[in-house]
């Protein structure tokens, strides 16, 4: 095959596969969104803290596969944590002040992580193999790969346990309409937090299967917030499958631009759609068009 | 409070003498301290004041998270290095600065305002990262990540060394800090107060949400621009990243944190942000401050505790934020390590317990202390006048339809109003009778027919088109501007005249003795009469009243009915929609009556009240009372 | 407002009282990136010239005048960023009582924050920031009296050992990749110039750049590889070292990397793992304890602070050396005033035992129209290194005689 075609589709493979971990992050943006009208402007945090806790519990001794769990039991933890110091009193007081704390917790979730593990970015060991798999000309490492695996699996996870567990119905109900809900006796409280513990550990998790990529350190944070944004933005937060899709068109349009127009331009489609959706279909995150009755 | 003072001087004449005070202290610190960095640190708290009271235009006046604030402050400094890299006198090159940020601004600006909240912080945060993207790799233009790096210009021959520049930033903010007073608390910042409570009511009245909120956020930009060519020519070396999120965070820490809506809070805040990093290093002096901030945040829930309350989340919350800024101080091995985080619990107790920043809790303490002299009011003028109307068509809806999903709210409606006369509007709930106000008045948009107001045919679904063509109305659900006072309210709609103006109409719906008071603070009766005042300061053709007798007392009604009255007199026509049969009944010349969408009856209130469609609408009909007895007398036992 | 002007005048008030203290002590300021990606350098550097001071200050300090004289130190985090170095200096120079100041890694920092020494005559010893600019700035403005010293193999230096590191491994075709920085940027052209004067026998082609926190370094290698580069010269810090490097094993291309002596940083080693084994670098000092000449230090570095392993050995060992330097200088001065000791490192009489090598008057007299006064290191006392399972050791073991008792020039 043509060398530069293969350049090419080399980056934009790569980039999909990375994409799908944006994705993830949408999706946790999805279920605080729908439980709760609220996203977390901290998410990136989580990530990075779900990847530093994994760090350290494979530090300590724990394998991979008890690592990665109990990274997720932390970020559920800190999930809800957000939710109950950030988040409930401006849905209390029916306003948006949730934005601002979640950037503050967000912000000091970044601060905690440099003085624990330090500012340099640390490598994330992985049981898969070093070395990478050729398909067709295109090199993909294990990392790489489990990362696709790992975003799709968690995303089907967490669908079926909304449609086939008690639970996960009850959310859903407080999601639809929280007053009659409480009506049939669920607590809207209890849902909200549940769904945000969620969207932790979702974060967490997809702290851990980034991290052997690009390594963990504390400025992981913020780039990832704003492409999990640009992701929820474009494909709309109740598109389900349309997340990912969009997660791979992002991840590849970025690996793309950076590879045409240089490094530092890597960024800029995704924000650009992002104005550009917010600007011509702002309720595909935040909500129909509502009707104002007054 | 302990003890009091009284002043002879009126609150605002105090403020502004402390800030008379305050700059001359600034202006003469120089002199009497010499130390090259502190002169340094106070020329960075200017500049920072500066750029504050811009981001307070947004954060504080508009109450959006603008987060693009730190990137249009790195945009200007940019214009302007550059500017004075081209030779370009130093005046021209602070103009370049305000327009190298004004410019992208009012970009960001036009998607960015039709968006709130979460939307429009994100929009704003792409716009920031962008920003500083294009900065870096314009290398070409901005030498990228290496930096830019200018020397510093002489201002009409005067060479200016680091004394005469800290002059020119206090003058440049002495300027801006009028100016910012000037225009936001002027009838300019009551409209941006009036469409934070209500954009509805807002845009119903004509004072145009996206006007201002376009014109608070490019004053915002232009603060952040000249802060910015300031900022250049101060340090003399730029780099994009320097422009990116950390700048942003410590921006809205300083204005959260010294108080919004208030310049004295965007000095106070910048003062602490240039500050912190020092204080920070300075052990003793921080953890002092710590304890003092803990102890004030533990006031108020040991307050509650010892009235037998549980302290709520806003109470508690801030003393844990403090305390854990305290052990901070006290145990951590390098408390500059800390710096975001502390700033974060700093932010975190502000947002969450004070919520108007250090300055707004020091001018509640202050306000106990001293009693400044009153503001007087003048005497109202004006008010209602007798006028006589025209003939002629006032308002003319022809064959308006609208649908939601299946339901048809108004089907196929035709109503003709003539003008001075006073139309009532009735039906059972449910029967489109505010979908008929919402659609006349521009919240709708009709699905098919049009709307006339005085022979002209506004924009449909546009609240300010159905304003200019001579609407104004009043609403079911109240839309206070709670934020505002009752004189407020009226000064930000009425259409021409002063404070005398205004207190004529809050005495014209008998509110004068409350001119002062909150809207917040109103009763609901008040509020009904506050909405009637609003309307009528701007002066409609066409006034339509909303159920505004709902939930009132007895005699509120007569008062409500009294005013109804005196706006007949003056000649407005009148659209009037009630449950109250005795208030249509006296009011109102011809009654229209409207049941599942469709209008069922028009005539006289004595003929409307006769007919038995009317009556079968809201009581139900007679066969099928007699039919359900029959059925029940056929079943067996 | 009221609040503010309170916080500044209690600010005020003690800053003033710490001026106070005084008499028997030598301030000496030390500055470097103690965090972000550039800190292991930082840190190494700090610490070696902790090392140093602790040792004086032990043996009772500098006897400067027939007064022994302890060394007190202030440190400052530069944090590896040009604003933050800048406000750095400005405070250290303003600080009025400071008799040096050892340190800088980036080069950045060097070119926007020295002038502030310079303008007050404060004497500052760059050390390991390697970038050419930092000295070039002075001899490109003309300055007459600099106290400016530079205690680093400097870049133009390494780009020749790079360069004939590559020829002498029989290369054609090289890649050259950088990051945005000034060390990154000017690397490159020195890489450039140094192809040129060695003959020209190297054809690069492919010249890529990256920025600070990239990870994803593929469409750049792809570049190279496609252009077809048989090794890959570079300049950067070592996160992003490390990036290139698992990238280059994930696309199987098996090319050599050779480049600046960031490649000896152990977040480098650390994070790229196998993908780092063989590397080659220029060093002016290697951490093996079988090197008579460098056992004590690497010894008493490893028990001072409890480590295994040095992060970055060169810096340490640089900023001790350094510091004995310094040190001497005060006390043939017989003053803590910079001026003198400016004079005294321009012309050292005693030859200073450190880790590195035996140093014989290192720099002289400044010249603006040559570099190499204020230099303290020559192409000959610096070896090329090699990145093996986790440590840095001597790239060609022939070279150890170098390290071993050889002198400077």
């Amino acid at each position: 095959m043509n060398a530069d075609f293969l350049a090419l589709a080399q980056m934009a493979v790569g980039g999909g596969l990375m994409g799908m971990a944006y994705a993830l992050m949408a999706y946790g943006f999805q279920l605080t969104y729908t439980a709760g009208k609220s996203v977390n402007f901290g998410q990136g945090e989580l990530v990075m803290l779900g990847a530093f806790i994994g760090l350290s519990l494979t530090g300590i001794g724990l394998p991979y596969w008890a690592a990665v769990p109990g990274a997720m039991v932390a970020g559920a933890a800190l999930g809800w944590f957000v939710e109950r110091a950030a988040v409930r009193l401006a849905l209390q007081q029916r306003n948006e002040g949730w934005i601002l704390l979640t950037i503050i917790v967000g912000l000091f979730g970044v601060s905690a992580a440099e003085n624990i593990w330090g500012r340099d970015d640390k490598p994330f060991p992985v049981p898969w193999p070093e070395g990478a798999l050729e398909f067709f000309g295109i090199s993909v490492t294990w990392p790489e790969l489990v990362i696709a695996a790992g975003a799709l699996g968690m995303m089907a996870l967490v669908e079926l346990a909304k449609r086939y567990t008690m639970l996960g119905i009850a959310v859903q109900a407080v999601s639809a309409d929280p007053d009659s809900a409480e009506l049939c006796g669920i607590r809207s409280k209890s849902a909200i937090s549940l769904s945000w513990a969620v969207s932790g550990a979702a974060a967490a998790f997809a702290g851990t299967i980034i991290a052997p990529v690009t390594t963990v350190g504390p400025t992981m944070a913020a780039a990832l917030t704003l492409k999990a944004f640009s992701v929820a933005v474009v494909a709309g937060l109740d598109s389900g499958f349309g997340l990912v899709l969009a997660g791979i068109a992002l991840g590849s349009a970025e690996n793309l631009s950076g590879f045409l127009l240089g490094s530092g331009w890597r960024e800029a489609p995704g924000l650009i759609l992002l104005i550009l959706a917010l600007a011509l279909r702002p309720q595909g995150i935040f909500g129909k068009k509502i009707i104002r009755k007054v | 409070m302990l003890f009091h003072v009284n002043l002879a001087l009126r609150e605002k004449t105090a403020e502004r003498i402390m800030r008379l005070t305050l700059f001359c202290c600034l202006a003469a610190l120089p002199m009497l301290w010499h130390g090259e960095y502190a002169l340094g640190l106070l020329t960075l708290m200017a500049v920072y004041a500066v750029l504050l009271m811009g981001l307070d235009a947004t954060v504080g006046y508009l109450g959006q998270i603008n987060l693009a604030q730190a990137a249009l402050f790195g945009l200007g400094a940019y214009g302007t290095a550059l500017a004075i890299q081209a030779e370009v006198p130093l005046p021209l090159a602070l103009l370049v600065g305000i327009a190298a940020a004004l410019i992208p601004g009012a970009a960001l600006a036009l998607p960015a305002l039709r968006l709130e909240g979460p939307q429009f912080a994100l929009s704003t945060l792409s716009f920031a990262t962008l920003s500083v993207i294009f900065l870096n790799e314009s290398e070409s233009v901005t030498n990228g990540a290496l930096g830019l790096s200018i020397v510093r210009p002489s201002l009409f021959n005067i060479v200016l060394d680091s004394t005469r520049f800290y002059w020119l930033c206090l003058t440049v903010l002495f300027v801006t800090w009028w100016a910012s007073q000037l225009l936001l608390r002027s009838r300019f910042g009551l409209a941006i107060e009036a469409l934070r409570d209500s954009p509805t009511a807002t845009d119903a009245l004509g004072i145009g949400t996206l006007r201002h909120k376009a014109l608070a956020f490019a004053w915002g930009s232009a603060l952040a621009g000249l802060a910015g060519a300031l900022h250049a020519i101060n340090f003399g070396y730029l780099q994009p990243a320097a422009f990116g999120y950390d700048l942003m965070v410590i921006l809205l820490l300083g204005v959260v944190f010294g108080g919004r809506r208030n310049q004295w809070g965007a000095f106070a805040g910048a003062a602490v942000v240039t500050m912190l990093p020092n204080l920070l290093s300075n052990r003793t002096l921080f953890s002092s401050l710590v304890t003092l901030g803990c102890l004030l945040a533990i006031a108020p829930p040991i307050r509650t505790l010892l009235s037998r309350k549980i302290p709520s989340f806003s109470q508690t919350a801030p003393v844990a934020a403090m305390a854990a800024a305290l052990a901070l101080a006290l145990f951590a091995s390098n408390v500059e390590e800390w710096r975001k985080g502390i700033f974060a619990l700093f932010l975190f107790a502000a947002v969450v317990g004070l919520p108007d920043g250090i300055t707004g809790a020091a001018t509640t303490i202050l306000r106990k202390l001293i009693r400044f002299a009153p503001d007087p009011l003048p005497v109202a003028t004006g008010g209602i006048q007798t006028a006589k109307s025209s003939a002629g068509l006032a308002l003319h809806a022809s064959k308006i339809r609208k649908s939601f999903g299946g339901v048809k709210a108004v089907d196929n409606v035709t109503l003709e109003i003539m003008k001075g006369e006073t139309h009532g509007l009735i039906g059972p709930n449910g029967s489109g009778k505010t979908t008929l106000v919402n659609l006349i008045s521009g919240l709708y948009k009709p699905d098919s027919g049009s709307v006339e107001i005085f022979g002209v045919r506004p924009k449909p679904g546009s609240l300010m088109s159905a304003f200019s063509a001579g609407s104004a109305r009043t609403f079911q659900n109240l839309q206070p501007f709670s934020g505002l006072t009752a004189l407020g309210s009226i000064m930000v709609c009425q259409r021409d005249g002063g404070i005398s103006e205004a207190m004529g109409w809050l005495h014209a719906v008998g509110l004068q003795e409350k001119a002062r008071l909150r809207c917040s603070e109103m009763s609901y009766g008040d509020l009904r009469f506050l909405e009637i005042a609003r309307a009528l300061a701007t002066r409609p053709y066409v006034l339509m009243l909303d159920e505004p007798a709902a939930g009132m007392s007895k005699p509120d009604i007569i008062r409500l009915v009294d005013l109804v009255t005196s706006i007949k007199r003056a000649g407005i026509t009148i659209l009037l929609i009630e449950h109250h049969q005795d208030v249509i009944a006296v009011l109102c010349d011809r009654v229209s009556v409207m049941d599942g969408g469709q209008l069922i009856a028009l005539g006289t209130p004595d003929q409307v009240r006769r007919n038995p469609k009317v009556i079968e609408a809201y009581l139900g009909s007679d066969e099928t009372a007699t039919q359900a007895k029959s059925e029940m007398r056929a079943q067996p036992c | 407002m009221k609040a503010s002007r309170f916080i500044l005048t209690v600010l005020l008030s003690t800053s003033l009282s710490s001026v106070a203290m005084a008499a028997d002590v030598v301030k000496i300021a030390i500055t470097g990136p103690f965090s972000g990606g550039s800190a292991p350098m930082g840190l190494s550097m700090r610490d070696g010239a902790k090392l140093a001071i602790s040792q004086i200050n032990q043996n009772g300090g500098i006897n400067v005048g027939g007064t022994k004289m302890k060394i007190e130190l202030i440190e400052r985090d530069d944090e590896g960023k040009n604003d933050r170095g800048a406000l750095v200096a400005q405070e250290i120079s303003a600080m009025g009582d400071i008799s040096a100041v050892i340190g800088t890694v980036n080069t950045g920092i060097a070119v926007m924050g020295d002038k502030y020494y310079v303008e007050k005559g404060i004497v500052k010893i760059i050390t390991p920031a390697a970038g050419s600019a930092s000295m070039t700035q002075w001899s490109k403005a003309g300055t007459k009296d600099l106290p400016i010293f530079r205690f680093a193999a400097h870049d133009g230096i390494q780009a020749q050992m790079v360069v004939e590191q590559a020829t002498r491994l029989g290369l054609k075709k090289v890649a050259i990749l950088h990051d945005a920085t000034n060390y990154g940027v000017s690397g490159r052209d020195d890489l450039i110039e140094q192809i040129k004067k060695q003959g020209g026998k190297l054809k690069v082609v492919a010249i890529e750049k990256f920025a600070i926190g990239d990870k994803d370094m593929t469409g750049q290698l792809i570049k190279a590889k496609v252009s077809g580069a048989q090794a890959i010269l570079i300049w950067g810090i070592g996160p992003e070292l490390a990036a290139v490097a698992s990238g280059k094993e994930k696309l199987g291309f098996k090319v050599p990397m050779i480049g600046g002596w960031t490649l000896s940083m152990s977040n480098f080693i650390d994070t790229a793992g196998t993908a780092g084994n063989g590397a080659l670098m220029p060093q002016t000092f290697i951490e093996d304890e079988s090197i008579q000449r460098a056992r004590p230090f690497i010894q008493a570095y490893h028990k001072a602070y409890g480590v295994a392993k040095i992060p970055s050995p060169v810096s340490a060992a640089q900023g001790y050396d350094a510091t004995m330097l310094l040190a001497e200088a005060i006390h043939e001065a017989g003053s803590t005033k910079p001026a003198q000791i400016k004079a005294s490192l321009e012309n050292l009489k005693a030859t200073v035992k450190g880790a590195i090598a035996d140093w014989k008057k290192p720099w002289s007299k400044w010249d603006p129209s040559n570099v190499e006064t204020h230099e303290a290191f020559r192409r000959t006392n610096t070896v090329m290194g090699k990145v093996k399972n986790g440590r840095v050791v001597l790239a060609n073991p022939s070279e150890k005689v170098l390290l071993e008792g050889k002198k400077t020039k």
